[in-house]
């Protein structure tokens, strides 16, 4: 452009001044394109869902994020970095080769919610049992049912869609607030059965399932009680503090108590969607 | 009925009160366009700027706005190139706020200088002998930066985010932002110094001219360290405001102490600095160009008072204010504190400008005054009011502060 200036001169101070301001322009040029490059990259080798779990586990508060071994007091203070991804977690297996027992295996009724161990848990509340045809069903949890109460929308994978762990697994509209569901497991959905918040859904893992992340035994009770603190931290307002009653049980319809900006706060706070 | 545009967990003002707000900020925005039509449509003979004061209100607030959007710039350089994590709690405030302040900057520079139309010549023919070519080739290309870094906010928007092609752009786009960042602190740096070395090297003006240290007036270093100085302090001033007008908590306290902290150490070297360049200009270039630097404060209003307000009072104070850990940790005298370095800045560029213009420089010179017409004033309120309305509506949908839902449900002490 600018040698074809009038006003241009080819001397040193000319082109250091404009070799300047085009290598600014140059630079911002290249970072923009190469982060859109990216971005088309991890779009069509479909990243988008593990990096919407990324953004979303970043922004999520230090009080919901404990390691599992945390949980269970095995790793006191341990908060997790890795998404609650323990299969790529060096720590996890350290700790979990050095568990000794693998806890209660009878229902515990001390949480106020139904929580049956004949299941493994996600952290983002819900659950996956084996089934013998080597396909896994999935479900919501009954906190996160109690949560969601009765929805006026529920939309779930079809059949033959791909699920990734922390990935969406479907979104539920209810009381005009909307909070996505994490998917527990990798696999295909073969079928969803289920009205509302009892749906459930047929996964096929393709294989012998990696459920190593999920949590199960003894860490289900100490997680569910954590989750009960928190939901009674999120229930609670600046001013009181937490407000929820020790004891009982956790009512059917939790949106019913509460005005409609607070209970959109607790439905992302306890399903993991800040 | 603007729920699903809020950011989770965060309570908002009903969109109601929201409208309410922002109708006299309107109204004004709307008065002060129609200002600067009038400007734009019927020239500069709608301003009270002449030829002999040919630097006015829009210039002063100008430097002003750019030398306190240098947060922007300097709180990025922390976080991503000296790593302060803290500043994560403010960065994105930050940005929207040096957007407002540059691209308002920009805005009142086009009216100002006229012709917006014609705006591309000043690249196509760049007058290369002019700081402020530099100035305008950096503002734009800073302004391009803003932009850029304000971009993953708006794509972290509750709904735009649930778009994966936005998402992904936004993760690869932040994952970039120490590059921004870096350009950022060169292009700033920079205009920054230009735009004070454009008053340093005004020779027939002895009481704006400095000695050339190298290439550059000792006020194209001063400039810089200014606005490095200040910068922190204004995002600290700012985010008060924030908290005070929305009711709520938005960053811990110690991220107002290590604003505080580098604010203050920066601006004691800055009072030193400028202290000595002071004192070389009174006792050498001052007589070198044949003229008493008593006879610069000789004209009211501007007295040695307003030396000793701008080195001392709005200076040293708010620098050993926000430097000393006793203080700073009041927040009786933080706050305050801010308020005064940024008002500091606004007074040397006051100076500069203004006082500079209206001093005579000839024996037969009279001393000038200069008041801003209604367009004048207008035209930059609606800047103001511009700026208020962004940030309220960034505010309002956009998660500028991270820290601030977290905050929200610890039990008040």
């Amino acid at each position: 452009m600018f040698p074809w200036s009038p006003e241009f001169v080819w001397d040193a101070y000319h082109v250091a001044f404009f070799g300047a301001l085009y290598s600014v322009l140059a630079t911002v040029a290249a970072t923009l394109a190469f982060a859109a490059w990216r971005a088309w990259r991890d779009a069509r080798e479909g990243r988008a869902a593990a990096i919407a779990w990324h953004g979303d586990f970043e922004e999520l508060p230090r009080a919901a994020r404990p390691c599992r071994h945390q949980l269970t007091g095995e790793a006191p203070g341990r908060t997790c970095g890795n998404g609650f991804d323990c299969r790529h977690c060096v720590e996890h297996a350290r700790l979990e080769a050095r568990r000794w027992s693998s806890g209660p295996t009878e229902p515990t009724d001390r949480v106020g919610f139904a929580l049956p161990l004949d299941r493994l848990y996600h952290r983002g509340h819900t659950w996956v049992r084996p089934e013998p045809d080597g396909t896994l069903t999935v479900g919501l949890d009954d906190m996160a049912r109690r949560l969601v109460g009765t929805p006026e929308r529920v939309e779930l994978p079809a059949a033959g869609e791909r699920l990734q762990v922390n990935g969406p697994a479907g979104r539920i509209r209810t009381r005009g607030r909307e909070v996505r569901v994490l998917s527990p497991v990798d696999g295909t959905v073969v079928e969803a059965a289920g009205e509302g918040a009892a749906f459930t859904l047929r996964v096929d893992p393709g294989g012998a399932p990696d459920l190593r992340h999920l949590l199960r035994g003894a860490e289900v009770p100490a997680w569910a009680l954590r989750e009960l603190e928190r939901l009674q931290g999120a229930l609670g307002s600046s001013a009181l503090g937490a407000a929820l009653a020790d004891g009982g049980e956790l009512v059917a319809d939790v949106g019913a108590a509460l005005p409609g900006d607070r209970y959109d706060a607790v439905l992302g706070d306890m399903l993991l969607e800040p | 009925m603007d729920e699903r545009l809020l950011p989770r967990g965060r309570s908002r003002a009903p969109f109601g009160r929201f409208l309410l707000w922002l109708v006299p900020w309107a109204a004004l925005l709307g008065v002060g366009l129609y200002a600067a039509y009038l400007c734009l449509a019927l020239g500069l003979n709608q301003t009270n700027m002449d030829n002999r004061f040919a630097f006015g209100l829009w210039i002063y607030l100008d430097l002003t706005v750019i030398a306190l959007g240098a947060g922007a710039f300097f709180t990025g350089f922390l976080l991503y190139v000296m790593k302060k994590r803290e500043l994560a709690a403010v960065i994105n405030s930050a940005v929207v706020i040096g957007f407002i302040c540059y691209s308002g900057a920009v805005a009142i520079l086009a009216i100002d200088v006229g012709q917006p139309l014609r705006a591309w010549f000043t690249f196509w023919h760049p007058n290369v002998h002019s700081m402020l070519t530099e100035v305008t080739f950096c503002l734009t290309c800073y302004l391009t930066v803003l932009a850029i870094e304000y971009l993953p906010l708006l794509l972290r928007n509750r709904q735009i985010k649930k778009r994966p092609s936005m998402l992904v752009f936004e993760f690869e786009l932040h994952k970039v932002m120490a590059v921004f960042a870096l350009v950022g602190t060169f292009l700033s740096f920079f205009h920054q110094g230009s735009l004070g070395g454009l008053y340093g090297v005004l020779q027939g003006r002895p009481f704006a001219y400095r000695d050339s240290l190298a290439a550059w007036p000792s006020t194209f270093f001063l400039f810089i360290l200014s606005a490095a100085a200040v910068g922190p302090s204004f995002v600290l001033a700012t985010t008060w405001i924030v908290q005070k007008v929305s009711g709520r908590t938005l960053v811990k306290r110690e991220v107002f102490d290590l604003l505080a902290r580098v604010s203050g150490s920066l601006l004691l070297v800055y009072v030193l600095a400028k202290s000595v360049d002071t004192l070389v200009w009174i006792n050498h270039t001052s007589f070198a160009l044949g003229v008493d630097p008593a006879t610069f404060y000789a004209f009211a209003p501007f007295g040695t008072w307003a030396l000793f307000a701008e080195i001392v009072l709005l200076g040293l104070v708010p620098a050993l204010l926000l430097a000393l850990p006793r203080t700073r940790r009041n927040p009786r005298l933080l706050v305050p504190a801010a308020f005064l370095a940024c008002a500091g800045v606004a007074m040397n560029r006051f100076v500069m400008t203004v006082q500079t213009l209206a001093l005579p420089t000839l024996a037969f010179d009279p001393f000038l005054s200069y008041t801003p017409s209604w367009q004048e004033t207008a035209s930059f309120l609606a800047v103001v009011a511009y700026g208020v309305i962004l940030y309220s509506v960034s505010f309002r949908y956009l998660n500028l502060f991270p820290q601030e839902r977290e905050l929200a449900s610890l039990p008040e002490a």
